[in-house]
């Protein structure tokens, strides 16, 4: 139903733009003042999100304005939300996602953006000729502390027995990993593109890690979450933005040149390089993310919360948060209701 | 009142007990949530958590010994080299005129403008880090000692050299110890320009020292962890510019009588 009503005021609204008409019509004035203004938190990432942002489609599937906040970690987003100045966070890790769930910070994740696998992964110098774990001693690597990039690096050091006294982990954003790796100063880093892609051009390869800890439970995925106190009050733009993702994921499947081209312009990369870079996320689509595999459905939690889990236990290991909660909360942090609207 | 002015420590215990108070009930009220302010209690276990078990790989006195040693290299050459550089320019014109643009043109520059060249230049270790502290110290000193020199009265210098006094010797007796009280000013301004460097400066590809353990304690909202830290990084602040003190009046007791 609501799927209906929403299109219906989007066809309205639009109309009355048109013809000049929202003036003389009180209700549609009402309604235009109703239009939220909603601040979505984003990275600037070769992902599909770019085109719907490109197209406006976020805009139209919505009904609402946009103030479009450019981040450069989850951290921010956390801080953000918390702070009330953040409605909607994209693309926000599992990591901090975990984190800020465990906190008892008030959003709750409403989709999967992608499922990261390969595309972050450890890149290794090649001349440093590593080829086990046991090669890593004594070796310099660098991550952005506190990613999910950092968590599957931590997630592979404890799985083959390393510690941080046989590898040096150094805190580094991505462009001043790429400075050091150009400088020599480091021999590894586990970083995403385009700071991965610009290694493995200049000398690296890359040390495969991601099926076993996928295997051994450091899954990790980029999300979306919305702000509880926006989402109650915007449900319908809520789910509008889910749908304009779910029609940029649709377009990035039917026109992947096209899609290419358009993300390649938004974040100053060749079609080229964005291609590549989007072929090593899985895009989970939205109705896939809906199963017990992944997200589920209202009142039947997917495996995800299991991650979200872990990943919280694993940060208070890290002493990166005081205290992870119980299986349930990360189930109750999850909530599908309006992912099942976006794609019914 | 005058009970009160004979007694100032009064007031500001009485102070400092009215914010903690207030932090107390807005805490454990619930009034404000514990992500954005720690309770007192959260605050005492972050930290004697890090002082029993350090934080992230490093002990609580191995983070606070690591940036104390940046502070105390960067600014000690910094300090050394600006006061030498800027003695020289106090006393020869063409010095002044040979390094004064350079000097005025690092003294305003925010020191993160530059962080990534250094990174680029200097790589990721200590080196980058200590450069920028002492980037920071360096036209500081260099300025309080010019200025130093510049006021010394002329007719001190007249009266030292009609007594026979060699330039040596008229630098060493008259002019350096009529500079000492600007060039202990400088110092004193210096060391709060790079302890407020630091924090930057352990953003390069950190994982030690205090400033560090701010930054990485706020990415996940540990705000025990972070306002532990801040107490901790106020006092080193406050404990090293009464050392500086300490030892201005001990060498330059004249000054000021």
């Amino acid at each position: 139903m609501s799927d209906i009503s929403g299109l219906g005021r989007r066809k309205l609204l639009a109309g009355a733009a048109g013809l000049g008409l929202a003036a003389s019509l009180p209700i549609l004035r009402a309604r235009a003042a109703d239009a939220p203004t909603i601040n979505i938190a984003y990275f600037v990432e070769t992902k599909p999100t770019a085109i719907a942002k490109a197209k406006g489609w976020f805009e139209q599937e919505s009904g609402a304005k946009i103030n479009w906040i450019e981040v450069g970690s989850g951290a921010q987003i956390n801080a953000g939300v918390v702070g009330g100045s953040i409605d909607i966070g994209i693309g926000i890790g599992s990591s901090p996602s975990a984190s800020g769930i465990s906190q008892g910070i008030p959003y709750k994740v409403i989709g999967l953006l992608d499922n990261i696998g390969p595309a972050e992964e450890l890149t290794v110098r090649a001349s440093a000729h590593i080829k086990t774990p046991a090669d890593f001693k004594g070796k310099k690597i660098a991550t952005p502390f506190g990613s999910t990039s950092h968590f599957r690096l931590i997630g592979f050091l404890k799985t083959n027995n390393l510690s941080l006294s046989d590898v040096t982990v150094l805190d580094l954003p991505p462009d001043q990993i790429v400075a050091a790796w150009k400088r020599g100063d480091i021999d590894g880093a586990y970083v995403w593109s385009p700071a991965k892609a610009e290694i493995l051009a200049d000398g690296g390869e890359v040390y495969e890690t991601y099926k076993e800890l996928d295997e051994k439970g450091y899954v990790i995925a980029d999300l979306i979450v919305a702000r509880n106190a926006f989402a109650t009050a915007h449900s319908d733009a809520v789910v509008g933005i889910l749908k304009a993702y779910g029609k940029a994921l649709t377009y990035w499947q039917t026109n992947p040149d096209d899609a290419a081209a358009i993300v390649g312009q938004a974040t100053g990369v060749t079609a080229a390089v964005a291609a590549a870079n989007m072929k090593e996320y899985d895009f989970v689509p939205q109705k896939e993310q809906l199963t017990a595999a992944w997200l589920g459905t209202p009142g039947h939690p997917g495996a995800f919360a299991e991650q979200l889990h872990h990943t919280a236990e694993f940060l208070v290991g890290q002493k990166s948060i005081r205290r992870a909660l119980k299986l349930p909360a990360y189930q109750k942090g999850i909530d599908t209701s309006y992912l099942e609207k976006a794609v019914a | 009142m005058s009970f009160l002015r004979r007694r100032p420590w009064i007031v500001t215990l009485a102070s400092i007990a009215t914010v903690i108070a207030a932090w107390a009930i807005a805490t454990y009220t619930g009034a404000v949530s514990d992500l954005l302010l720690p309770t007192p209690d959260e605050l005492w276990d972050g930290a004697a958590d890090l002082v029993l078990n350090g934080y992230k790989g490093y002990s609580l006195g191995a983070h606070i010994g690591l940036s104390l040693l940046r502070v105390g290299l960067g600014f000690g050459l910094g300090t050394i080299i600006g006061t030498l550089l800027g003695l020289g320019m106090g006393v020869s014109r063409k010095l002044d005129a040979l390094a004064a643009p350079y000097i005025e043109f690092l003294r305003p520059l925010p020191q993160l403008a530059y962080l990534v060249l250094l990174i680029i230049w200097f790589g990721i270790g200590e080196t980058p880090k200590i450069v920028l502290l002492f980037l920071a110290a360096l036209p500081v000193s260099a300025v309080a000692a010019r200025d130093g020199v510049r006021q010394v009265s002329p007719q001190r210098i007249l009266a030292a050299r009609s007594l026979g006094a060699s330039p040596w010797q008229i630098f060493c007796h008259v002019v350096l110890p009529s500079a000492l009280g600007e060039i202990f000013i400088g110092a004193r301004l210096s060391i709060g320009i790079v302890y407020a460097t630091l924090i930057a400066a352990e953003m390069i590809a950190g994982s030690s020292g205090i400033g560090w353990l701010i930054l990485d304690a706020g990415r996940f909202l540990r705000s025990d962890y972070v306002i532990a830290g801040i107490l901790i990084i106020a006092a080193m602040g406050i404990a090293l510019d009464r050392g500086l003190l300490f030892a201005q009046r001990r060498i330059v007791h004249w000054a000021g009588k």
